[in-house]
């Protein structure tokens, strides 16, 4: 099968775990307590108003007319109203989506750039001090809470130092983007934004960094023992060429696996930093709907998130079946 | 299940690894303090002392100067006053905003966090494993079906799923009755210890898929074995096999899992509790949240202990689960959870 013929596949997979999610959330409107209508209308709602939302959300209709109307408003980029808060929800959601986006992705980077090499080090420099210290390392990392690693940042490095901001998104990235052409000065909005995305992409990325170094090391230390990089230092391949082109790659193949599993992770967690550092994106989004019990906004949340997972796991699993010859594409 | 081998590998390993002895230390020391908290704490961890708020731990006692301006005779002088806030014998961690003893709530939280982690893990492995075992026994479309709902339980964040369900279905918790207290043995503790029920359930939902995958996977593979063929083809019953041959056989690396998912469920139960969705407010996590008010005037104590006492039941669950994969089968992929 071709490379293009298995994306296509993975799409198509991927369409039928997203209709799984839109399910699951339709379904979640009913596990709340009384009517759906409790969960959409504010509490201080009119009989009107509760009327007017039972008709909206098709409650005199049976429930597979329900079910059809909320998927075709879905389809139409319909994600319902929020009347707590007065807006539109997809609107709303998308609004939030880049930072959160951001921040992940910024999390992601950090914690590659600085896993993987950490990973080799360790794994070629077994049980040395540079082993025991990156092995320490992860080991808290798995095991840190990362709100708490953040505010103990924000207390050491913002509070006490005055090297960070402690809260807040600044002009973000796009702001930076926009310094390269528009008039602001570029080194200064790099530097601004630098303050603001610091800590909390580390307390986001540090629970990553620690899981990749020891999968990383863990996959090197059995690539290294293997009969293939035996004979290719045999064959007298300079080390550095044995490590990073032979080894180190076929080590990714798996790294890569879990870093998708875990991406979950990687969303609740940014939910969860974002609310250490009041960054304005979907998960402070999430715990605001939650508190103000605006269903409809949480219900847009819950698919962009699922939503995401599986878009960003069909690109995982392209770069794997880039990354490995071997493997088969069923 | 427990085969003479499996106890020699895990005596093997014990002696070889340091860090399993570390990790063994901590594991029992938290259960300890949990199981006898009534005994451990030195005060009521609900008990407030508005004189006694704020007090920093021992050993760091500090000097507070503060500076105000006064009108006197038509002129203003600034007047710096030096305060000596001194530590408390009697708090050897310090007291927090209502002035309770931080050393009593670190010994409470750790039966918070300990059974939120125990009951959460074996909840989601009494339903995940069974669904897993059959999944992957009976294969064909029970398994297609499990497997497509696990993958559309994963597109959602364990955290996300977790606030969502807590936010719908509001924060129910149980009152026990703490057993030393009613049998008299440690006056003036809680009578009653709150456990978080609706945070148990939430965190055994969001996590049983992770014990359906690994069951099925042994399962898949446990089925096509000679001695599976052979009970069948002795007319040994489906529910018989998968009792007395493939969950035996796929116990090794579910238990292991479960050491995974004890951490990582301690992890969200604190995550749970900071943002304000547990039951309880006798948690880590709740005492993070409400110290986080005081780190910018210097009070890192309040926020920071706690955070302390979470990494280290984490750092010793994590070790002891180190220890039972390298033990029990080095083959096992090690990282799953969360």
């Amino acid at each position: 099968m071709s490379v293009a013929r298995f994306v296509t596949k993975r799409v198509v997979q991927g369409v039928g775990v997203v209709w799984g999610v839109v399910t699951v959330v339709f379904a979640l409107r009913f596990v709340t307590p009384g009517s759906p209508v409790n969960a959409v209308a504010p509490l201080d709602a009119s009989q009107e108003t509760r009327r007017a939302i039972a008709v909206e959300l098709g409650l005199d209709q049976p429930l597979y007319v329900q079910y059809l109307q909320y998927v075709g408003d879905l389809l139409r980029g319909d994600m319902g109203f929020s009347y707590v808060r007065g807006q539109d929800v997809a609107r709303l959601v998308f609004l939030k989506l880049p930072a959160t986006v951001e921040l992940a992705v910024a999390a992601t980077v950090l914690a590659i750039a600085i896993s993987i090499p950490l990973g080799v080090l360790s794994a070629t420099r077994r049980n040395q001090p540079a082993d025991y210290l990156a092995t320490l390392f992860s080991l808290g990392g798995i095991s840190t809470p990362n709100f708490w690693l953040g505010i103990m940042m924000i207390l050491v490095l913002a509070v006490q130092l005055g090297l960070f901001q402690t809260s807040g998104r600044g002009v973000g990235f796009p702001g930076v983007l926009a310094a390269v052409v528009g008039p602001e000065p570029f080194l200064d909005t790099l530097l601004s934004w630098l303050s603001y995305i610091t800590l909390p992409a580390i307390a986001l990325g540090t629970y990553f960094t620690a899981l990749i170094t020891r999968l990383t090391r863990s996959g090197m230390l059995d690539e290294l023992g293997e009969a293939y990089v035996q004979a290719t230092r045999a064959k007298g391949l300079p080390e550095t060429l044995v490590r990073y082109k032979h080894a180190l790659r076929n080590t990714l193949i798996p790294v890569i696996t879990v870093l998708g599993l875990q991406l979950g992770t990687l969303i609740g967690g940014a939910v969860i930093t974002e609310a250490v550092f009041s960054w304005p994106g979907l998960g402070t989004l999430v715990i605001q709907s939650i508190n103000l019990r605006d269903w409809p906004v949480l219900q847009g949340c819950l698919v962009i998130i699922g939503t995401s997972f599986v878009v960003v796991n069909i690109v995982v699993d392209t770069l794997y079946a880039h990354l490995d010859p071997g493997v088969v594409y069923d | 299940m427990v085969s003479p081998r499996v106890v020699r590998n895990l005596k093997k390993e014990f002696r070889r690894s340091a860090l399993a002895k570390v990790g063994l230390v901590l594991v029992v020391g938290v259960l300890l303090v949990a199981v006898f908290a009534p005994f451990v704490a030195p005060h009521n961890p609900t008990e407030q002392d508005l004189d006694g708020k704020q007090l920093p731990p021992i050993g760091f006692s500090k000097t507070v100067e503060e500076t105000s301006s006064e009108l006197v005779d038509g002129e203003v002088r600034t007047v710096t006053e030096t305060t000596r806030i001194e530590a408390d014998p009697q708090h050897p961690l310090g007291t927090d905003p209502l002035g309770r003893d931080m050393l009593s709530r670190i010994v409470y939280g750790a039966r918070t966090s300990l059974l939120v982690g125990v009951l959460g893990t074996v909840l989601a492995a009494a339903v995940g494993v069974p669904v897993g075992l059959i999944a992957g026994y009976k294969s064909g479309r029970v398994d297609d079906a499990l497997m497509r709902f696990a993958d559309v339980s994963l597109a959602f964040p364990s955290l996300v799923l977790a606030v969502a369900l807590i936010g719908l279905w509001g924060r129910a918790a149980v009152e026990l009755p703490d057993p030393f207290v009613s049998a008299g043995l440690a006056p003036g503790m809680p009578a009653t210890f709150t456990l978080p029920g609706t945070v148990i359930v939430v965190v055994g939902i969001v996590n049983w898929v992770w014990f359906a995958r690994v069951a099925r996977g042994e399962a898949l593979s446990i089925r096509t074995e000679e001695y599976v063929k052979a009970a069948r083809a002795l007319g040994g019953s489906d529910r018989g096999i998968l009792l007395s041959h493939v969950l035996p056989n796929a116990i090794t690396p579910i238990i292991v899992l479960g050491t995974v998912q004890i951490a990582a469920i301690i992890l969200l139960e604190s995550a749970l509790s900071f943002l304000g969705f547990s039951g309880t407010t006798l948690s880590w996590g709740f005492d993070i949240a409400q110290g986080r008010d005081y780190i910018s005037s210097g009070q890192w104590w309040i926020a920071g202990i706690p955070g302390f006492a979470i990494m280290l039941s984490v750092i010793g669950v994590n070790l002891l689960g180190d220890w039972l994969r390298d033990a029990l089968d080095p083959d096992i992929e090690g990282e799953g959870g969360g």
